[in-house]
């Protein structure tokens, strides 16, 4: 029986689409009752992946066992990231929750992987062995499971919201907490008892993917959580039958692209469809109207503060020290640590001006940085110009080119900004990995030429120092000069409020294209100036990773706060450096770290302007 | 089980800070190699193979009298293979006099982003997972010992067409690496008359490839190369074979581990390779190295243990003979002959190239669920 590749891409993408629903289910779960993407759910699946593999190879439980031991051990770290990771943050700017999950699911990660070493390990397949002959292609016995565990945890869902009280609760409760607790409702049981019901299920979504590819490693949960999320996004924000039909949506969509395209464009199909949803329809493909709900606005997404106020002298008598600091340190690592700590702390300044100043909580931030690096980079080794040429050049090219592809995401706020941008920074790698004639793809760029000055190479510790610190003074005097200006004033009045600020005739889409082409003018140079530093980037060298660095940098320091941002960005650049010695808990110190900052300072530590 | 894993750890820590020193030259300053590699982050397992590997290693050498009487120790700095990191790790191990030579990093593409400086400061950077052909083009003072895919790419397309294999589908890894074997696997196989029906490059994090397969089949191969590591590459044989392909595996020897044995079940019966490390080779020095090995850790040694092992030996050989001064190192490195390998045999370097002259491979395939010799001669279909 052939029925053609594209019956088998067909299967195939349905295949795929089953595995991510089930991620996809317990995510719009958690976002229907709490408004809050949790980035921590990737992290669960793994949990859980382990649980049933302890269970397997220690125990020798059977597979209904091993599931009930999965669900249960789920559903307990749920309950736990509940009550301890997010319960007490109730009341504080809603940004807290979301990067208190990202922490979470950075400190599940680190942790399995010190325990059970980052090795991947295979899971003993408990069903039958057998195969249906579809096509060309066969499906086993463990995809009609997974489909199976799919569809009736859905339908266990929709029973339980319909039919049972806490269900009745549950439903208040997303569609107004306040309210809900006025009449009676506990709200936090609700939110404890939605945490356990998605926890579990992503561990055994976890479980069943080890299984089925009968392997598992501690680093296995973050991909596949950006795909439930995704996945869910295209149903709909908290739509659990939409969550299904986004992930069959998805993998179709994954499959098709391969097809057409070929393998290494898959991600890059997965992201530019969710912007296109987000864009066109922001409420998922099953949704009527165009525009989105409003978000429950008790308390402000970003947390108000009277900002600490360093005095001018202070200020020049700091930046003199700096600038005078290699003539007393001459230990080049320290110099050159200190000077790439500059280098993210442009970085920041230039992300506080759009997530801080305007608003758009922004996690594409590394995106710019590879523009610039690359615009740069080019620049230099194609057509032989001057660092001195191509270094300004590549800050005008990212300005441009960055608010060109971030400007659809315009008009979306709150949680759906830090999604579209995440998005865009994803489909910048995926595009430079993939536009090989321009790019050399995967080869990336070799020889970059060193910084210079009239053509002579500067490669010392000291050079990197004095150059990240030069940079740093000159786009702050800029940015701080800018926010000084009505144009300060402004980007914070839309941030405060767009409708109001909307409703002074203020034109709001030319307001944050100038903040974003501000960013990315200074984005841009800081890749730039990276890439002449490292002398080699590849699309892996500004990651996702990158800017959730920035992003906590500017938490930090204080959302729009030009010196928190300078502040945060040493701090979480040399803060590493110094538990280098502990190697292996070095990432687990920095989620922790990020955790007890968003519980007891989410302000920033000078406070947001 | 965990709580044994989790001692581990802490002993390793504890030895970074109080480096392992024999009784008998307890007085003396111990000598110091700088590793940098991945001990976090998505590379991380292959950092903890090469400490295992270090581990035998300098518990032979140490117990041997060390360094002419100094014990040989190391410290272990987390890069996370990325290249940002490793060029900071390079400033500080040049400004650290007690560090004689550096080992590392794990890929290609952050080991020569910190080469210039290694290279200014005549410390010398040995690389031996970097199988890049440009990276000893860095400076005098960059080597390494691992094989260099022009030379390893070759030796699999002469596999490849001993094995009678006309029509080649490719599946490779989507970075640095597998891109640059990839086009000279292309170029080998088409100098020895074959044919490349059709490639297809997939990303490090992907699980499912069931799409690239159906697409890899569609263009009628008679056989299928891998280019991966042995997790992405036990996936891609499962779901080979899972989608009813019965064409012989072909891969290059970067999937040898007995991880992919445990990954890839019983479909991974019949993958081909070849390897320059292999503990089923009778030579005495494999097998010494191997007791030793399962010894200190109930396991058998994969690819990585192997080289991580042989680095230290060879460079505690140079140290030796020439001191342990860095430039006498480098100068030690060119001059060097006849130390005895796992890897090699017994390893000399072109001092041209500063790679090692004249590598081999053996062939092998899996066998029942176990690494073997490969005796068969043609494939006839």
């Amino acid at each position: 029986m052939t029925l053609g590749p594209w019956f088998d891409y067909t299967i195939n993408g349905l295949v795929v689409g089953n595995i991510y629903a089930l991620l996809a289910v317990g995510l719009a779960l958690i976002y229907g009752v709490s408004h809050l993407i949790n980035f921590a759910h990737g992290s669960v699946y793994m949990v859980g992946a382990y649980i049933g593999w302890l269970c397997i190879t220690y125990l020798g439980t059977p597979l209904p066992v091993t599931l009930a031991a999965v669900v249960a051990g789920s559903a307990l770290i749920g309950v736990a990231i509940e009550r301890i990771g997010l319960r007490p943050l109730q009341g504080s700017p809603r940004i807290a929750p979301l990067l208190a999950t990202i922490g979470i699911g950075l400190v599940l990660d680190q942790v399995m992987q010190l325990l059970f070493t980052p090795d991947p390990r295979g899971v003993a397949l408990q069903v039958p062995a057998w195969r249906i002959q579809i096509g060309d292609g066969t499906i086993g016995a463990l995809d009609l499971l997974i489909a199976g565990i799919g569809i009736v945890s859905a339908g266990f869902l929709y029973f339980f919201l319909r039919f049972t009280k806490l269900g009745w609760a549950v439903r208040a409760t997303a569609l107004d907490r306040d309210a809900a607790q006025q009449c009676g409702v506990d709200v936090n049981r609700v939110n404890m008892a939605v945490f356990a019901i998605a926890s579990a299920l992503g561990g055994v979504s976890g479980f069943l993917v080890g299984m089925y590819y009968n392997s598992i490693d501690p680093n296995m949960g973050y991909h596949a959580g950006l795909k439930g999320i995704i996945a869910q996004m295209i149903g709909g924000m908290g739509n659990v039958p939409g969550a299904i039909a986004g992930s069959l949506l998805l993998g179709l969509v994954e499959s098709y692209g391969i097809a057409a395209f070929g393998t290494s464009y898959r991600n890059l199909f997965a992201f530019v469809v969710m912007i296109l949803i987000l864009v066109l329809k922001p409420n998922g493909i099953f949704s009527r109207g165009r525009s989105l709900p409003p978000e429950p606005l008790t308390g402000t997404f970003i947390a108000p503060s009277a900002p600490i106020r360093i005095p001018m002298w202070l200020v020049v008598m700091l930046a003199l020290a700096a600038l005078a600091l290699p003539l007393i340190v001459r230990n080049g690592y320290y110099l050159q640590t200190l000077g790439i700590g500059w280098l993210y702390a442009v970085l920041a300044i230039s992300l506080t001006l759009v997530a801080g100043t305007a608003g758009m909580i922004s996690l594409g931030q590394a995106g710019l940085l590879a523009i610039g690096a690359y615009a740069s980079g080019l620049l230099a080794i194609k057509l032989h110009l001057p660092v001195s040429v191509t270094i300004p050049a590549a800050g005008v090219i990212t300005a441009l080119l960055g608010t060109l592809i971030i400007f659809p995401s315009f008009r979306l706020r709150g949680h759906y900004v830090t999604i579209a941008t995440l998005g865009v920074g994803e489909i910048v790698t995926l595009t430079i990995l993939n536009w090989d004639s321009l790019t050399n793809g995967p080869v990336g760029l070799t020889g970059v030429p060193p910084l210079s000055a009239f053509g002579v190479p500067l490669l010392s510790g000291t050079w990197v120092y004095e150059i990240g610190l030069c940079a740093l003074i000159i786009l702050a005097l800029l940015q701080w000069r800018l926010l000084g200006s009505h144009l300060g004033r402004t980007l914070r009045a839309i941030r405060d409020d767009d409708v109001a600020a909307r409703s002074y005739g203020i034109a709001l889409d030319r307001y944050k294209g100038l903040a974003f082409g501000v960013a990315g003018f200074t984005a841009g140079i800081t890749g730039a100036l990276m890439a002449h530093v490292f002398s080699y980037v590849n699309h892996e060298t500004f990651t996702s990773q990158v800017s959730l660095l920035a992003l906590t940098m500017v938490i930090l320091g204080g959302l729009g706060n030009v010196s928190g941002a300078i502040l945060g960005a040493v701090a979480l650049v040399s803060l590493p450096e110094m538990f280098r010695v502990l190697a292996e808990y070095r990432m687990l110190i920095y989620g922790i770290a990020l955790l007890l900052l968003i519980r007891f300072r989410p302000q920033g530590l000078l406070g947001t302007v | 089980m965990i709580a044994f894993r989790r001692r581990e750890v802490l002993g390793f820590i504890a030895c970074a800070f109080t480096p392992p020193i024999p009784a008998l030259a307890q007085s003396k300053e111990p000598v110091l190699i700088g590793v940098t590699g991945p001990l976090t982050g998505q590379y991380a397992q292959y950092g903890a193979q090469w400490k295992k590997g270090f581990d035998v290693a300098l518990d032979e050498i140490n117990a041997a009298g060390g360094i002419n009487g100094r014990p040989l120790a190391y410290v272990f700095e987390d890069s996370q293979s990325d290249p940002r990191q490793t060029v900071t790790i390079a400033r500080k191990y040049v400004a650290d006099e007690r560090i004689v030579v550096e080992v590392g990093d794990f890929s290609s593409a952050a080991s020569m982003a910190a080469s210039p400086i290694y290279q200014a400061a005549g410390l010398v950077q040995f690389g031996f997972s970097n199988s890049h052909p440009d990276f000893t083009k860095g400076g005098d003072y960059i080597w390494s010992n691992a094989v260099n895919q022009k030379d390893e790419m070759p030796l699999l397309a002469d596999f490849v067409r001993d094995l009678g294999l006309k029509r080649v589908a490719i599946l490779h890894l989507n970075n640095d690496w597998g891109r640059t074997a990839k086009d000279l696997l292309v170029a080998a196989i088409k100098e020895r008359g074959g044919d490349v029906v059709g490639s297809e490059a997939y990303l490090a994090d992907e699980k499912d490839f069931r799409s690239a397969i159906v697409r890899a089949r569609s263009s009628n191969p008679d056989s299928l190369a891998l280019i991966s590591y042995y997790p992405d590459g036990a996936q891609l044989t499962r779901q080979i074979r899972q989608a009813g392909i019965t064409q012989p595996i072909i891969a290059g020897g970067s999937i040898y581990s007995p991880k992919f044995l445990e990954l890839g079940g019983a479909e991974v019966n019949g993958v081909l390779t070849t390897v320059p490390f292999f503990p089923g080779d009778p030579r005495p020095q494999v097998q010494s190295f191997v007791k030793a090995f399962e010894a200190k850790f109930k396991e058998e040694p994969d690819a990585y243990n192997g080289r991580a092992y042989d680095t230290f030996i060879l460079l505690a050989a140079v140290m030796r003979q020439f001191g342990t001064e860095r430039k006498a190192i480098k100068e030690g490195l060119s001059k060097i002959k006849d130390v005895p390998s796992v890897v090699y045999g017994k390893v000399a370097f072109d001092s041209e190239t500063r790679r090692v002259a004249n590598p081999f491979v053996s062939r092998i395939e899996v066998k029942n669920g176990k690494w073997a010799a490969y005796e068969g001669g043609k494939i006839t279909r």
